[in-house]
Parts: structure tokens; C-alpha cells; sequence
């Protein structure tokens, strides 16, 4: 929702299945790069991931590659909050989601009942 | 002592100083843990990050002793730090039931989702992951806010609002704050940390609903929400 929402304000129809399948694109400008870095950070090739802060840091700057890493970071935080805490998310929010959801496959994470089994 | 000085990448938003500070409050006693039970739930967060081949192991580095973390404590632990994906209402009630209070579990969780942060951050940016200070000496308070009460989560949370009293008041700030900056407030220096790591490394306090708010200068908010959107993804995070 923050991401389609963010993208009007930007004049960008944002494609949100691209946040779960890297063959579609978001069409958020540099959206793959920043994606791979995500992925590389992530995961466990140290060569991958030197490569994507490389690409990440010739695409968008130095400062990019340290505002990145600090919201991957907060998002790793906030991802075991949530799960670890059972925390749902607002009825208002579960409504204007519905579609989208479904769409993206997120009612198929584990973490989906903490929300689906209040609504 | 600057905990990033080995970065090629300018830190922003007074990050080390940030980072620095969560470290130590690592290792002063805690609701549930004195400052040497908390460094060693933190450096086990880390351990299984290593373990998993998804963190690199620093030089000089001093693995948690296993002798001084309980069987079911390393899997809650190991569990939050690797495998967020498949915690679910059932393995909660297993550790409560195994004996850790929800105050305990609640406390544990923001450890190490807090390290795991600083980890995760210290290796996107290319840098060895900080040391952990030196144990500080002192007693757990054991003391739970009366105002805690169950909500919606699995823990009880401080409430929104006049039943939050005083502590409620205090921590919010009369901001409508979302579920996620309210769920360690059980613990509430947990959810005081947790404030200033999200306002510095995310968003202000309040502004996320705003979607004009830019954070930071070289990313657009379509770009910090792809990010934050991708990341959830991995993790499998329906929140």
C-alpha cells in the first residue's frame, strides 16, 4: 500500500509483483538494482553482494548504498518483531488489501494468520 | 570510537553513534537479563547468523558460551535470528509453555531482532560486524508495566490512549503509532530502542503515513518502500 501510494505522488504506476517476482518489474527507476542489492544482502554470497553494492553505488551514489543497507536493516528488525510478536495488522489496512494479497501470494506466509485469524 | 570508521560509505543519520549505544544498552541488565545473560542472547543471534552462512565471522571474535543460554532460550534465539519465516502462534506458546515468561520472550525478541540489525547493516555496508562491549554489573529490574495488557498480538502491549496511563503517555507521545513501534512495550526500554532506530534508520515518528516524507536525500519513497517491501518479502513477513 505505502508503495503504490508513494508511487502516485511520483507520477509512477507501481507494479508491486515485482516485490515477489524479480522477472516483473516494479517500474520504480532502479527498482531491480535495489532489489538484487536486497537479495545479496540477504543471502550468502559475499562475491554477490560486493557486486550488487558495486552496481548499487555507480546507479545512485555512495550515500545510496548506506541508506539502503540502514533500511535493510531496519526491515530484518522489524520482520522478527512482527513475526516473533504475533503482531497483526489494522482491520482498515486488511480491507484495502484484499486484492492486492491476493495477487502477491502474502496470505501463503505463515506470519498471514496473525492478521487473517481477526478478520 | 566510530563502530563503521572502516565504511568506503558515509553513514548517515548519526547511525554509529545509534548502533553504538544499542550495543551497550546490550549489555546493561535488562527487564528479564543482567548485562551478561543479554550479550550472550545477542552474540547467539549473531552466532547462528555466522552458523548460517548469511554473516561473516570478525576477527577476534568471542562466540556466545553455550553453557550460559537454556536449550529452549538457543532456540528461540536461533529461530528469530534465521528463520523469522516459520515462527508461528504454536511455536510461541511452545516457549511460553517451556517455561519463558512473556515478559522474557518479549525482551529476547528485541535483542535480537536489534542485532540482527546492526549485523545486517554493518555487512550491506562492507564493514566487519562491531565487537560487543563488556558486560555491565547490576540486577534485572523484573518489573512489568501494570498497564500492559492483552491486545491483538501474541505479548501484551502498553495500549493507545488514556489506558495507557503515565507509561502509555510517555512512550507515545500522543502519536498514532503503528503495531509494530508498540509491540515490545511490554518491555518498555525495548520499545524506547526501538523508536530510535526506526526514526533513524526508516522513518520520523508519525510521518510513515505521509507519503511526500523523504528520509533520506538520495532515495526516492518509492525507493525506500521497494526496499522495505522486498526485505518483508525474504523474511515472509505479512505485516
Amino acid at each position: 500500500m505505502f508503495l503504490r501510494e508513494s508511487g502516485h505522488l511520483e507520477g509512477i504506476e507501481i507494479n508491486p509483483l515485482g516485490l515477489i517476482n524479480k522477472s516483473v518489474s516494479t517500474e520504480v527507476p532502479q527498482g531491480d538494482i535495489l532489489i538484487e542489492f536486497c537479495d545479496s544482502v540477504l543471502g550468502k554470497s559475499t562475491a554477490k553482494l560486493n557486486k550488487s553494492r558495486n552496481d548499487l553505488h555507480k546507479a545512485l551514489g555512495s550515500e545510496a548504498v548506506s541508506a539502503a543497507s540502514a533500511i535493510i536493516g531496519n526491515f530484518t528488525k522489524n520482520d522478527r518483531i512482527a513475526n516473533g510478536l504475533g503482531i497483526p495488522l489494522p482491520e482498515m489496512v486488511m480491507k484495502q488489501t484484499n486484492t492486492l494479497r491476493d495477487e502477491l501470494g502474502l496470505n501463503r506466509f505463515g506470519s498471514a494468520m496473525n492478521s487473517l485469524r481477526l478478520n | 570510537m566510530d563502530i563503521y570508521a572502516e565504511s568506503e560509505y558515509p553513514t548517515l543519520n548519526n547511525i554509529s553513534v545509534i548502533h553504538q549505544q544499542q550495543l551497550i544498552q546490550f549489555s546493561k541488565p535488562g527487564y528479564w537479563g543482567n548485562g551478561t545473560q543479554r550479550l550472550e542472547i545477542a552474540k547467539f543471534a549473531r552466532d547462528s547468523g555466522i552458523e548460517a552462512g548469511v554473516l561473516e565471522k570478525p576477527k577476534n571474535y568471542e562466540m556466545a558460551d553455550p553453557k550460559n543460554i537454556a536449550p529452549i532460550i538457543k532456540h528461540l534465539v536461533k529461530t528469530v535470528a534465521v528463520e523469522p519465516q516459520i515462527i508461528d502462534e504454536k511455536f510461541f506458546r511452545k516457549i511460553i509453555d517451556g517455561g519463558v515468561s512473556e515478559e522474557e520472550y518479549t525482551e529476547i525478541i528485541g535483542i535480537v531482532s536489534k542485532t540482527t540489525n546492526i549485523d545486517v547493516f554493518a555487512r550491506a555496508i562492507g564493514v566487519p560486524l562491531p565487537l560487543f562491549p563488556k558486560p555491565q554489573s547490576g540486577s534485572p529490574s523484573n518489573t512489568r508495566p501494570p498497564e500492559a495488557t492483552k491486545e491483538d498480538a501474541w505479548v501484551s502491549t502498553i495500549p493507545i490512549g488514556p489506558s495507557g496511563k503515565e507509561i502509555g503517555a510517555e512512550l507515545y507521545k500522543g502519536r498514532p503509532l503503528p503495531y509494530i513501534l508498540r509491540a515490545l512495550s511490554l518491555v518498555p526500554d525495548e520499545c524506547r530502542s526501538n523508536m530510535v532506530l526506526e526514526s533513524c534508520q526508516y522513518s520520523e515518528l508519525g510521518s510513515v503515513l505521509d507519503f511526500s516524507y523523504k528520509h533520506y536525500d538520495c532515495l526516492s519513497r518509492p525507493q525506500v518502500e521497494i526496499i522495505a517491501g522486498r526485505v518483508s518479502a525474504l523474511n515472509e513477513c505479512f505485516y
